[in-house]
């Protein structure tokens, strides 16, 4: 076997190999769930404390995230029933993975005006706010700013 | 990036241009190069990673097809393992739960492609690796084709012809395509999708859905098109046209033979004639002409109506070849041409359906399925909104407005034509980019494939 030939089979199943972990890397973190939005839906409130969160319409989540849910699979939101409140619970399917980059951005935008509300006066709301969640898997976005966001979190990776 | 975004015609085409046009000729492929990195990463940079291994595989696998062809050893293990190993990456991306790559179908094919013509003597080796990646990454048809062979870019990329005329002529059908994609393609879009947005519909309705979406692919496929071969000869590159007013065939072969070129001719020139073509028995040339349909419509997508669709379109081919081709060729060309598109609009009914039932389910509506009469208010309504747009598309669907233009610029004093043509390509632009800056972003429909 020439040189040559042995570094064309070092470049080509070199090449093929990264391939593979790539590919492997992508199926552990980039997962397009074929799981349905109402039961996700129903999965991740089942674990949250829905007495201190009401469910929002439409135009709320237009007015609290700037997303319009007629753009998406399936948008719903649960926020806190008062203005001491600090309980949300965001969950999005997309109907395409690059719209991901939006929501994770009304997200953080949201986020950061929570955190500014509470800054100075709400102690326990900015801790709760800090430890908040966002998990993006695919083409399923969840953020949830709750008491144990944890367990909402893993009720929602399984359900995946 | 897309290539009717706003972001790519006033910020990325403007500054590449400037910076390739500027920099001495040898480091233009560095430029082309790296240019084409940087618009498929735009957006979404890892797929970047997957766009560059799949190019370092075939370059490998280029060089080791060629060092066996010259030692006269065999190719068969080393090119089989190479096109399995490209089938394979596509399949995992395309058919599997993982979002795809854009562009993957067809920068597969292109791989595909350099590896064919290694293997066949069509073309040599690429030993510079840069070199096969502009053939592979090159920007104006990495996302959406057209699927260039390896044979007919090699010489180009080393030698690009940059001229003046060549760069005015490439403007012209960009902004032609641009044009197509967001004045007429993103209307139709819109037409089509307040059609769908019914749910119930009079029959009538849902045969006006089938021709404005049918209407839609050929302008948004073709806009795209135009737009990449015109940036392609801006930078110094010739391609062949990839739509030749398929709507005005005679029949389903010619249809064929001007519907996505570079996808038909790709299939000819790689799986239909090394399976034996036309050169064997009738019931092997059946054999391989169902096994191509069914692979363009797998080509398509994963699910079963897209399958129907490539076997729908074997099944009418075969027809136009064994039966009615003689009858075809009898009766007036506007007839048989109404009679191809007809066939042709029906399977577009499974290539917009997410599903075989839902296909079925659509044609059913078409028949009066949804029992609210042939025609109805809503129908009125709908036609009322879009007849200029769908008479101007029917038009634009025939070459009469080229032929228009050609007579008129013969019989104008050439700066007449000159002027003529700044004001219309002028006008094209400023309309265009009204519409990309009113309308919402609107991908190519060819990009899921």
């Amino acid at each position: 076997m020439s040189g040559k030939t042995i570094v064309s089979l070092i470049i080509k199943w070199g090449a093929l190999i990264c391939l593979i972990l790539l590919v492997r890397s992508e199926f552990s973190g980039n997962k397009i769930s074929k799981t349905e939005f109402d039961t996700m839906q129903e999965k991740v409130l089942a674990e949250a404390d829905n007495s201190v969160m009401q469910s929002a319409d439409n135009q709320m989540i237009r007015r609290l995230y700037g997303l319009d849910p007629s753009e998406y699979e399936g948008v719903s939101l649960s926020y806190p029933i008062t203005n001491m409140g600090a309980e949300e619970i965001l969950l999005v399917k997309l109907k395409e993975v690059s719209q991901a980059d939006t929501v994770l951005a009304a997200i953080e935008s949201r986020l950061a005006t929570q955190k500014k509300s509470f800054d100075g006066y709400g102690a326990a709301q900015t801790e709760m706010l800090e430890s908040s969640i966002v998990d993006h898997v695919g083409n399923y976005i969840l953020f949830v700013s709750a008491e144990d966001p944890g367990s909402v979190k893993n009720v929602f990776e399984s359900a995946l | 990036m897309t290539l009717s975004s706003l972001s790519f015609v006033f910020l990325f085409l403007p500054v590449f241009c400037l910076i390739y046009y500027l920099v001495p000729r040898r480091a233009g492929i560095v430029i082309l190069f790296l240019g084409s990195l940087l618009f498929y990463a735009w957006g979404n940079p890892k797929n970047l990673l997957i766009l560059l291994f799949v190019t370092l595989f075939n370059y490998g696998a280029g060089l080791e097809i060629a060092a066996l062809k010259k030692g006269r050893r065999s190719t068969f293990l080393a090119m089989t393992t190479a096109v399995v190993g490209n089938i394979a990456v596509l399949a995992v991306y395309k058919y599997s739960s993982l979002s795809m790559p854009i562009g993957i179908s067809f920068y597969i094919f292109s791989a595909i492609s350099y590896l064919a013509d290694v293997q066949m003597g069509k073309a040599k080796e690429e030993s510079n690796p840069l070199y096969l990646a502009v053939y592979i990454a090159f920007f104006p048809k990495v996302t959406s084709g057209p699927i260039v062979r390896f044979s007919e870019m090699r010489e180009q990329i080393r030698n690009p012809r940059i001229s003046a005329p060549a760069a005015a002529a490439g403007l012209e059908l960009f902004l032609v395509g641009l044009f197509k994609k967001i004045l007429i393609a993103d209307t139709l879009g819109a037409a089509f999708s307040s059609i769908t947005g019914l749910g119930e519909m009079a029959a009538a309705s849902a045969w006006l859905g089938m021709i404005f979406y049918s209407l839609q692919l050929y302008f948004d496929f073709s806009g795209y098109s135009d737009m990449a071969i015109g940036l392609a000869r801006m930078l110094g590159f010739r391609f062949e046209k990839n739509f030749d007013y398929p709507y005005c065939s005679g029949n389903i072969s010619e249809f064929w033979r001007r519907w996505h070129i570079s996808l038909g001719a790709w299939f000819r020139e790689y799986v239909y004639i090394p399976l034996g073509g036309n050169r064997c028995s009738a019931a092997r040339q059946l054999v391989n002409l169902m096994a191509v349909w069914a692979l363009t419509g797998i080509w398509h997508g994963s699910t079963f109506n897209f399958l129907f669709w490539g076997l729908y379109h074997g099944c009418l081919v075969l027809l136009d070849k064994f039966v009615l081709g003689n009858i075809f060729r009898a009766i007036p060309k506007w007839i048989a041409a109404l009679i191809t598109d007809l066939a042709v609009f029906i399977g577009w009914v499974f290539f917009f359906s997410p599903s075989l039932g839902s296909a079925f389910g659509y044609l059913g509506k078409m028949l009066g399925g949804d029992r609210l009469g042939f025609w109805n208010s809503g129908t009125s309504f709908i036609l009322g909104q879009n007849l200029l747009l769908l008479i101007l598309a029917v038009v634009l669907c025939t070459p009469l407005l080229r032929k228009l233009h050609d007579r008129l610029v013969f019989r104008i004093h050439p700066k007449g034509i000159f002027v003529l043509s700044f004001v219309c390509y002028g006008v094209l632009f400023v309309l265009s980019v009204a519409g990309m800056v009113s309308s919402t972003y609107s991908t190519f429909l060819y990009f899921q494939f």
